[in-house]
């Protein structure tokens, strides 16, 4: 079976590095696949669950990934994103903290929508969202 | 006797105290330090990556930029030039001076404060044309008690601190630089060498023209590449992303820098105290054995008056 090697990178270090037969992730204009051997390309991704299929075990590993680009390039995917965390490290709690306090801002801040902390305050409770529904996913 | 044997132990004990509490937080500082190089190793991996795909990205761009370099005329108008790339005519000059938040750093933060001043003083006629950013209490504390302003001020970053942390400072100078409050940037921090030693530092951030042409075609990318949706709109993003990643690496070299200039302080401060004590202790056994003497005299002198 083809395989690639897929490898995610945050200011912390490398957060993943396995082999694998498809990586999904969600670019900034819609969803996509990419199977080993893929052509050479870079792109953008949005925050959003990057879902990895990989060749040794039958079971898929979900990272939330906040933004970032994705690279492959000799059949090796990375990507590289300010900030990254497999589903097994996130902390469920914190993420629900968080959740709720993006929700209470953006409750104190609605009516100036234009503002830019209510932006600020949508896109952290994006990230959250997106933490806790890749930490539903974890495999045991 | 100039002291009293009490006296002398006194001095004796505290200065044992004091040993042990410079002891401790040497230690203290090694492990942050310890702990801080793990991080920087993680990190090197992550810059190594995003500068590989700018400089991949921006090839193009910079390949024109240093063309037009060398003919001495501007660029050809018809190509979009990233702003942070590109360089402009400096009015102002923007200073970002990363010190530590707490003292007893030895020469940490008054080495990277002095150096700076200097350098600014070198480089500039009127304060007009420079203005402060500061990381740490120190560095704040100093320029506000100067009446100097400060544009930007960021305390209380932890000890390893996260790319989180950082994340709002580099934005804020970014988007300052865009709105042309200043037309360059500099990052004034103490680079770690080893647990002894540090250098002074003062790199250029933005415009980012550390990007080397030569780079990219050592790489050697494949010429087929797909950009999904446009190099261009890549870059927008990649760049802040890259600007952010170069402010976070100087920040955790400075910390790094920090840690271990506490380390070695400390250690000094033990082995200071360490000799305080010993010299005390001779002082303390000579005293004892003076007093001694004289008793003996007396008694001596007592019995040979009795006979």
């Amino acid at each position: 079976m083809a395989e690639m090697r897929v490898q995610i990178v945050a200011p912390s270090g490398v957060i993943y590095d396995h082999r694998a037969s498809m990586v999904s992730a969600r670019a900034i204009d819609g969803d996509i696949s990419i199977l080993p051997n893929h052509t050479p390309i870079i792109l953008p991704l949005t925050i959003h669950a990057v879902r990895i299929k990989r060749i040794s075990i039958d079971a898929e590993d979900w990272v939330a990934v906040n933004g970032g680009v994705l690279e492959v390039r000799n059949n090796v995917c990375s990507i590289v994103a300010d900030s990254a965390e497999r589903a097994r490290d996130i902390d469920i709690e914190r993420a629900f903290e968080e959740k709720h306090r993006a929700e209470e801002s953006m409750k104190r801040l609605s009516g100036i929508k234009a503002n830019l902390e209510y932006k600020r305050a949508s896109i952290s409770l994006h990230k959250a969202l997106n933490r806790i529904n890749v930490s539903k996913n974890k495999r045991v | 006797m100039a002291e009293s044997l009490q006296d002398i132990q006194k001095r004796i004990q505290s200065t044992r105290k004091t040993s042990n509490i410079t002891k401790a937080m040497q230690m203290v500082s090694a492990a942050k330090l310890g702990k801080q190089e793990q991080l920087n190793k993680g990190f090197q991996v992550y810059s190594a990556k995003v500068r590989e795909m700018v400089v991949h990205l921006a090839q193009t761009q910079l390949a024109l930029l240093e063309d037009s370099d060398m003919i001495g005329t501007n660029s050809p108008s018809n190509i979009d030039f990233h702003d942070m790339l590109i360089e402009r005519p400096v009015k102002k000059t923007g200073y970002i001076i990363i010190s530590s938040d707490t003292g007893l750093a030895g020469a940490y933060n008054s080495s990277v404060i002095k150096t700076t001043i200097d350098m600014i003083q070198r480089d500039h006629q009127s304060p007009d044309e420079y203005i402060f950013m500061a990381i740490g209490r120190t560095a704040a504390d100093f320029f506000k008690n100067r009446g100097m302003n400060i544009a930007y001020e960021l305390d209380n970053l932890s000890d390893q601190p996260a790319f989180d942390e950082v994340r709002g400072i580099a934005r804020q100078i970014v988007e300052m630089y865009k709105n042309e409050v200043f037309d360059e940037v500099y990052l004034c921090y103490n680079h770690h060498i080893n647990t002894i030693t540090f250098q002074y530092r003062a790199e250029k951030v933005l415009p980012l023209t550390d990007l080397d042409i030569s780079e990219a075609e050592k790489l050697d990318f494949d010429t087929d590449y797909i950009y999904e949706p446009s190099k261009e709109e890549i870059l927008d993003i990649l760049l802040p992303q890259y600007a952010e990643s170069l402010l976070y690496g100087a920040i955790l070299d400075a910390k790094t820098a920090e840690h271990a200039a506490r380390m070695t302080a400390m250690q000094g401060a033990t082995d200071n105290a360490k000799q305080i004590i010993d010299d005390l202790s001779i002082k303390y056994n000579r005293a004892r054995q003076a007093a001694i003497t004289e008793e003996i005299t007396e008694i001596i002198g007592g019995s040979e008056g009795l006979k």
